[in-house]
C-alpha cells in the first residue's frame, strides 16, 4: 500500500508538471500582436494630472477630429472645467457653434448620411479609449503610410484597411512604408560578421519612415501631439480616472487603521479563551 | 430617559423575541473555538450580498431599463451622477468578489468536508445560492448592453436551443423576442433586480438557519457536541457573539483594502471584471473578435466548448454544476477534514482544483488545439474527482480524528 502511495504521488507532480510545460507553452504561443501588422501596440503611459498635456489634447480633439467623430457622453462644461480653462476661454475658442450651452452634450456636427462618405458612419470616440485601450490609439494614430491603392491614398498597419483618412497628414508629413538592411545576430548574441569582417546585413520591409520636410511637425513634436491627443481620449473615457486613483489611496488607509483596530480589539478579546 | 428607554424595550421584547433571538444566534450561539481562515469566506460572502443590495438599489435610480438608454444610462451614472461611478464600480468590483469569495467558501466546504451528516442541507442550500448567483450574475450583464453583454448573452439564451423539442420555443420564450432587443433587457432587469435577489435573500436565510441547528464544523473535522460542560454548552466552543464577530471584523478590514485596490486601481479587473468590449455599445450587426464570459463562467465556458455537440455541451456543463448537490452522498470516508483523509483524497483534490482553475484560464482564451485537448483533460479530471470520491474515499487508510479541538 505504502508503495502505492509513492506511485501517486508522483504521478500527481508528474501531472501538475505537465500542466506547467503546458502553460509555458500556451503563453508563449499566445503572445501575437494586438496592433496587427504593426506588431505589439506601442506602450502608453497616461498622465492624467498633466492639465497642459489634456488642454493641448482637446484642443487638437476639437479642431481635428471632433468634426466627424462626436463624444456623445461627455458634456461640453464638464470638459472646461476638468481641464481648467474658464469657460469664456473656453467657449470663445473651442466651441465653434454659439448656441451650445456648458450642459450640453458634445454630440458632433456630422450631418445623417456621412455613412456615404466613408462606407461607415464615423464612430463616437467617448469610449474609445475603454474598448481599444489607450496602446491601441497611440499607436493607430502613428501608423498610417501612403497607399495608392486605397480610396483616400493611405493605409494603417494597426488597421489594415481602415475608413479614415489621415486627418492629421498635413502636420506629420507622408510617411512610406519602407526596407531596410538589418544587421543580423550571430549565435553568439553578438553582430553578425562575414569572414572579412563586414557587418552581414538582411533586408526587411514594414518599417514607417516620413519623408523628410512633408510635415509641419518634426517626428518628436508629432508624437507629443498624438500623445496628448491619446491623453485627452484616456481622460474623456473616464473623466473620473484621476479622482479615482487619489480617492482610492484614501479608501485603502482606512481600511488599514480599520483592520489595525479590529485586529487588536480581537487579540484582547481572543485572551478570554486561548490562555 | 433611560428608564422608559428600558420600558419601551421590554414592552417591545415582550411581544417580539429580541433578546432570544440575539442570545439564541449570536451571543450563546457557540462554534467551534479553533477554526482556521478558510472559515472567513462565509462572513465576507455575507458582507458581499449586502454590497450588491445596496449599491444595487442606487444604481436602479439613475439606469434606464431601456434598448435606447441602457447603454447610454450607464454612462450618465459614471459621469453625472454624483459618485456614481462609486456606486457602479462597487457593484461590478462587488460581483466579481462575491464570486470569488464563494467560489473559495465552497473549496473550504469540499477540503474540510462541511456537507457531510447532519450538514447535507445546510450544503444543498449552498448550492442553491450559487446556481441562483450565476442566473444573477448572468442578467446583471445584460443590463449595460455593451457589446459582451449583447452576444454572451446571445451565446447563453441560444444554448436552451439545443434542448430537444422543446428548445427553440423555451429560447424565444426566454429572450421574449426573435433576436436580443429592448424586450429581453426590460425582462432581465426585472428578474435582476427583484426576483432573483428575493430568491438568494430566502436561500441564504434558509442556509443560515439550517447552519445554527447542526452547528458549525472545524478544521479538524472534530464534534465538538461530544463534550460539554455543566450548563451543556460544548468546552471546545466559544459564543459566536463577541469573538467570531471580532473575527469576521478584522476579515472585513482585508478584505476592503483588496476590494478598494481593484475598485479604484484596477475597476476593470485587466478586462476580467468588466470586458473592454463592453464599453462599445451593443450592436447586432457586428459580432465581437472573441466571446468571452467573464471570468467567473469561464471554468463551465471551456466545459460547454469541449464538448463538440451542442446539446452534450450544455449537459456536461450543467452535471458540473448539478454535481455539487450530491457530494454529500458521494463522499464514503469516515472522517470529515482533508488532514484525517487518506492520500488519494489529497491527490484527488489537487488536482481538481488545478484542473478547475485550467478551466477557467481556458475560458478566458481563444481556442487552439492544444487548448482543446487541455480542456477535454481538464474536465474528465474535475468529473473523476466526483465520480471517483465513493471509490478512493473508501479505499484510502484515514488517520485517526482527534477527541478534542
Amino acid at each position: 500500500m505504502i508503495f502505492l502511495h509513492k506511485e501517486i504521488i508522483n504521478f500527481h507532480k508528474i501531472i501538475l508538471f505537465i500542466f506547467f510545460i503546458l502553460f509555458t507553452y500556451d503563453l508563449n504561443g499566445a503572445a501575437g500582436g494586438a496592433c496587427k501588422d504593426y506588431g505589439d501596440c506601442d506602450k502608453f503611459d497616461y498622465s492624467l494630472n498633466d492639465i497642459e498635456s489634456l488642454q493641448r489634447g482637446a484642443s487638437t480633439y476639437i479642431n481635428y477630429c471632433y468634426g466627424c467623430h462626436s463624444l456623445q457622453y461627455s458634456r461640453w462644461g464638464r470638459v472646461a472645467n476638468d481641464l481648467q480653462i474658464p469657460e469664456d476661454i473656453f467657449f470663445e475658442n473651442l466651441v465653434f457653434d454659439k448656441s451650445i450651452k456648458p450642459g450640453d452634450l458634445m454630440t458632433g456636427a456630422m450631418p445623417e448620411d456621412s455613412a456615404n462618405w466613408f462606407g461607415v458612419a464615423p464612430p463616437d470616440l467617448t469610449l474609445v479609449s475603454r474598448y481599444k485601450g489607450d496602446d491601441w490609439i497611440y499607436s493607430y494614430l502613428r501608423a498610417y503610410y501612403e497607399d495608392s491603392s486605397k480610396q483616400y491614398g493611405v493605409n494603417n498597419l494597426v488597421y489594415p484597411g481602415t475608413a479614415m483618412p489621415n486627418v492629421l497628414l498635413a502636420l506629420q508629413g507622408n510617411q512610406k512604408l519602407v526596407c531596410k538592411d538589418i544587421p543580423m545576430i550571430a549565435a553568439n548574441g553578438g553582430q553578425k560578421r562575414d569572414e572579412y569582417g563586414n557587418d552581414v546585413l538582411k533586408e526587411k520591409c514594414g518599417f514607417l519612415e516620413v519623408e523628410e520636410g512633408t510635415g509641419k511637425l518634426t517626428k518628436e513634436e508629432f508624437d507629443d501631439l498624438i500623445y496628448d491627443l491619446t491623453n485627452f481620449l484616456v481622460y474623456v473615457g473616464e473623466p473620473i480616472k484621476a479622482t479615482r486613483e487619489r480617492l482610492g489611496w484614501y479608501v485603502i488607509f482606512y481600511f488599514l487603521i480599520f483592520t489595525a483596530l479590529s485586529s487588536l480589539l480581537y487579540r484582547e478579546f481572543h485572551k478570554d479563551y486561548n490562555k | 430617559m433611560s428608564e422608559i428607554a428600558g420600558r419601551l424595550f421590554s414592552w417591545v421584547n415582550d411581544r417580539l423575541p429580541i433578546v432570544n433571538t440575539f442570545e439564541r444566534h449570536l451571543s450563546k450561539h457557540p462554534v467551534p473555538s479553533k477554526v482556521n481562515f478558510w472559515y472567513l469566506f462565509g462572513a465576507l460572502a455575507a458582507v458581499t450580498l449586502i454590497i450588491q443590495i445596496v449599491t444595487g438599489i442606487w444604481l436602479i435610480m439613475p439606469y434606464s431599463n431601456t434598448e435606447e438608454q441602457a447603454f447610454s444610462s450607464i454612462e450618465y451614472i459614471m459621469r453625472d451622477v454624483d459618485y456614481g461611478w462609486v456606486i457602479r464600480y462597487m457593484h461590478t468590483t462587488g460581483a466579481s468578489l462575491f464570486f470569488a469569495v464563494v467560489y473559495l467558501h465552497m473549496f473550504r466546504g469540499l477540503l474540510y468536508g462541511s456537507y457531510q451528516k447532519p450538514k447535507e442541507l445546510v450544503w444543498i442550500f449552498g448550492c442553491t445560492i450559487y446556481v441562483a448567483m450565476m442566473a444573477e450574475g448572468f442578467l446583471g450583464y445584460v443590463l449595460p448592453y455593451g457589446q459582451m453583454s449583447y452576444w454572451g448573452a446571445q451565446v447563453i439564451i441560444s444554448l436552451f436551443g439545443a434542448i430537444p423539442y422543446v428548445g427553440e420555443s423555451l429560447e424565444l420564450w426566454v429572450r421574449g423576442d426573435y433576436y436580443i432587443s429592448g424586450i429581453t433587457v426590460s425582462r432581465f432587469f426585472a428578474l435582476h433586480v427583484v426576483a432573483l435577489p428575493l430568491v438568494l435573500i430566502a436561500l441564504v436565510f434558509l442556509h443560515l438557519v439550517a447552519l445554527h441547528e447542526v452547528g458549525a464544523g472545524n478544521p479538524e473535522g472534530v464534534d465538538i457536541e461530544k463534550y460539554l460542560d455543566d450548563d451543556g454548552i460544548p468546552l471546545d466552543s466559544v459564543p459566536f457573539f463577541p469573538y467570531k464577530v471580532l473575527n469576521a471584523l478584522v476579515a472585513i478590514g482585508v478584505f476592503g483594502i483588496v476590494f478598494s485596490v481593484i475598485m479604484f486601481f484596477f475597476p476593470e479587473g485587466g478586462g476580467y471584471f468588466i470586458e473592454m468590449a463592453n464599453f462599445e455599445k451593443a450592436n447586432p450587426l457586428v459580432t465581437p473578435d472573441h466571446i468571452a464570459p467573464v471570468w467567473y463562467y469561464a471554468p463551465f465556458y471551456t466545459m460547454l466548448r469541449a464538448v463538440p455537440d451542442p446539446l452534450g455541451g450544455l449537459i456536461v456543463m450543467a452535471a458540473a454544476v448539478a454535481i455539487f448537490f450530491i457530494v454529500p452522498w458521494l463522499d464514503n470516508s469516515k472522517v470529515a477534514s482533508i488532514r484525517y483523509k487518506g492520500i488519494y483524497s489529497k491527490v484527488a483534490i489537487t488536482l481538481f482544483g488545478v484542473s478547475f482553475l485550467t478551466l477557467g484560464y481556458l475560458g478566458t482564451v481563444g481556442v487552439t488545439e492544444i487548448r482543446k485537448t487541455m480542456s477535454v483533460v481538464c474536465t474528465i479530471i474535475y468529473f473523476a474527482y466526483f465520480l471517483l470520491m465513493p471509490i478512493y474515499t473508501k479505499l484510502e487508510t484515514t488517520k485517526v480524528v482527534p477527541e478534542r479541538l
